[in-house]
């Protein structure tokens, strides 16, 4: 496209003034040169509606299987041990062994000592605080999927079931 | 911290999607290029300085795109260089044709042109944000965004009556 030497000069001047970087003598020059020069006017009017149609172009919203790809990235990351000891159903199994071992290890012949009670104690008080971590990640779990008031109902039956258990098989050995 | 990566996702993923959208022109390599930058932005969170956070994203995400045109088959890249020509003529300047046609014109510009519209004139960043995102110099922004700017207009006053 074979252009005037001049436009090429008042071209940058343009595009300063869209961008707001043009000073008062340059956009006073810029409405002068325009007055005189259709070209130039009507390049003027061209850039101007050229920036309002693109400021007005819409966003584009990002689709609903995108925003679920997103929100699901922080728990998909977690550390892959981290993330394999705390799935529900690994991590519940684990707690139940742990206090299962422990169930049977009262459960024996023998009279335990006072430092070996202390230490089942210990042990038992980490089982349950492993399992109480279990119950929050299962109820995040379960949150995500079917809504916060049945998770409750989930976590706690379960929490309850181990420690009512435990309780009952304690009474037992009394 | 996965409180303030949600924030992120809530305030930046139409930018990052839209962005994904305009240069790779196929929703599905859009969305999988939008997932991989928000991979990175989970997996570099404590790195990054959260006043930068929409540049860095930007930056990640134009990236992840151009990795995918550059996978692309020639003859895709070049019926891409011809979008333009095939374009339909804007007879009727009606504010949705023109949309249409911006988007269409948009997509027919080379990098890093199209990159700086949609950054700088559509998604209104600030110049220092586009250069950030685009790894070029501020004087480089405002060069080639006047040559795409040109472009864009000469193309408009050819299908305008």
């Amino acid at each position: 496209m074979n252009e005037r030497p001049d436009m090429q000069d008042w071209e940058a001047q343009i595009n300063a003034l869209l961008d707001g970087e043009l000073d008062e003598p340059g956009a006073d020059a810029l409405k002068a040169a325009a007055r005189n020069d259709q070209s130039l006017a009507r390049a003027i009017i061209e850039a101007y509606q050229l920036q309002q149609a693109l400021a007005a172009l819409p966003m584009e919203r990002a689709p609903a299987s995108l925003r679920r790809k997103l929100r699901r990235i922080p728990r998909e990351r977690r550390e892959p041990w981290l993330g394999f000891l705390l799935q529900p159903r690994w991590a519940g199994g684990m707690a139940l062994l742990a206090v299962l071992a422990l169930l049977l290890t009262q459960l024996g012949p023998r009279t335990p000592s006072d430092e070996e009670i202390a230490k089942a104690r210990q042990e038992l008080a980490v089982a349950f605080a492993y399992l109480d971590k279990v119950g929050a990640r299962t109820e995040l779990e379960i949150e995500s999927t079917v809504g916060a008031e049945m998770n409750e109902a989930v976590t706690d039956t379960m929490v309850r079931t181990l420690k009512e258990q435990f309780a009952f098989d304690k009474e037992n050995k009394a | 911290m996965s409180r303030v990566y949600r924030s992120w996702v809530e305030t930046y993923q139409d930018q990052a999607w839209s962005l994904a959208r305009h240069l790779l022109r196929d929703a599905a390599e859009a969305e999988d290029a939008t997932q991989e930058a928000f991979i990175k932005l989970w997996d570099n969170r404590e790195a990054i300085d959260p006043e930068r956070v929409r540049p860095w994203l930007m930056k990640v995400t134009r990236n992840a795109c151009l990795d995918r045109l550059r996978r692309r088959r020639p003859e895709v890249a070049l019926e891409d260089v011809d979008l333009i020509a095939s374009g339909e003529p804007l007879a009727d300047a009606e504010q949705g044709e023109l949309g249409s046609w911006l988007r269409r014109a948009i997509e027919g510009l080379k990098e890093p042109y199209r990159s700086l519209v949609l950054l700088r004139d559509v998604q209104q960043h600030s110049y220092e944000e586009v250069a950030g995102a685009t790894d070029l110099s501020l004087t480089q922004v405002k060069v080639y965004l006047h040559r795409a700017r040109k472009q864009l207009r000469e193309e408009l006053a050819e299908v305008r009556p």
